[in-house]
């Protein structure tokens, strides 16, 4: 039988079983990285340790954790704070080793040059908007849980998804069907 | 322009999955000891006042009642003392169930058992 977020969560909880907080990693590193790598358009390593500083906060503060939001909005949330605080400490962005990027990526179902050129689109958008497309668009969240995660409101990360769409569509104009 | 759904459909299926390659690992590397040490301290302290609790009863006087409460047990009929002995396996079992169900998240819900 498989364990829910939840029946996992109770028993880090019951027994700090360090198992089940491992089995929680499992299932969203990969999420959790992804939207990081996002974030930081640079070197891949910067995104898994603060992914991995993120999950140390998770589990430090899993008290805090109190099921009204899925467990997933939640780590986002602490994942886009620790992204924060090191962008205060760094006082910049780097910019986007694109190749390394690249090599990531799936290449099963999308065609490569239009993947190339949205990734490259997508880097391009201020961080307010980026940060609210890869949310919303990309891993799913809904705008009022977005809104929860980067600690703003609601219309905000309407109008930031809004715009950050259309700017991708004008980017990638050149790809509509004809 | 392209349209608000190719776009849509375009993010999410630019999602790579990220192989977990030793992350979770390191992760669990960095985590702080389990409270092993605390659970053990509870249980000595419990322990602990369980004996000074019974120390204390005996030299106030409840000792006698003890020793004559053994003693008159060890005079009951045997089918009774059977009867007791399982009644009291029957009380410590119903709290290990309870403890257990407790302590099992999944019991919770009981449409998730499996038989």
């Amino acid at each position: 039988m498989e364990l829910t977020d939840a029946d996992l969560i109770a028993r880090v909880l019951a027994d700090d079983d360090q198992h089940a907080f491992g089995e929680l990693v499992r299932r969203h590193q990969s999420s959790v990285r992804g939207l990081l790598r996002q974030l930081t358009r640079t070197d891949l390593a910067l995104a898994d340790d603060l992914a991995q500083e993120a999950f140390l906060r998770a589990y430090k503060n899993i008290r805090s954790f109190r099921g009204e939001a899925r467990f997933s909005t939640w780590l986002y949330r602490i994942a886009y704070n620790c992204f924060r605080e090191d962008a205060r400490r760094r006082k910049e962005l780097v910019g986007v080793d694109e190749e390394q990027w690249q090599a990531e990526q799936d290449p099963r179902s999308i065609d490569p040059g239009l993947r190339h050129d949205l990734m490259h689109a997508l880097s391009l958008l201020p961080l307010n908007e980026r940060t609210a497309v890869v949310l919303c668009c990309q891993n799913g969240l809904s705008h009022d849980e977005a809104a929860r995660v980067l600690d703003i409101p609601l219309g905000t990360v309407k109008t930031n998804v809004l715009r950050g769409r259309e700017k991708l569509k004008r980017t990638l104009a050149a790809w509509a069907p004809n | 322009m392209i349209n608000d759904e190719t776009l849509g459909r375009q993010l999410r299926e630019t999602v790579p999955y990220i192989d977990d390659d030793g992350f979770t690992a390191r992760v669990m590397a960095s985590l702080p000891a389990a409270r092993r040490e605390s659970r053990w301290l509870r249980a000595v302290i419990l322990l602990g006042l369980a004996l000074i609790g019974s120390g204390v009863a005996y030299l106030i006087g409840a000792g006698h009642v003890v020793r004559e409460g053994i003693i008159e047990l060890a005079n009951f009929p045997i089918w009774l003392l059977l009867v007791f002995a399982f009644g009291c396996g029957l009380v410590v079992g119903a709290f290990a169930v309870i403890f257990a169900i407790r302590k099992t998240p999944e019991v919770g819900d009981l449409t998730r058992l499996k038989f």
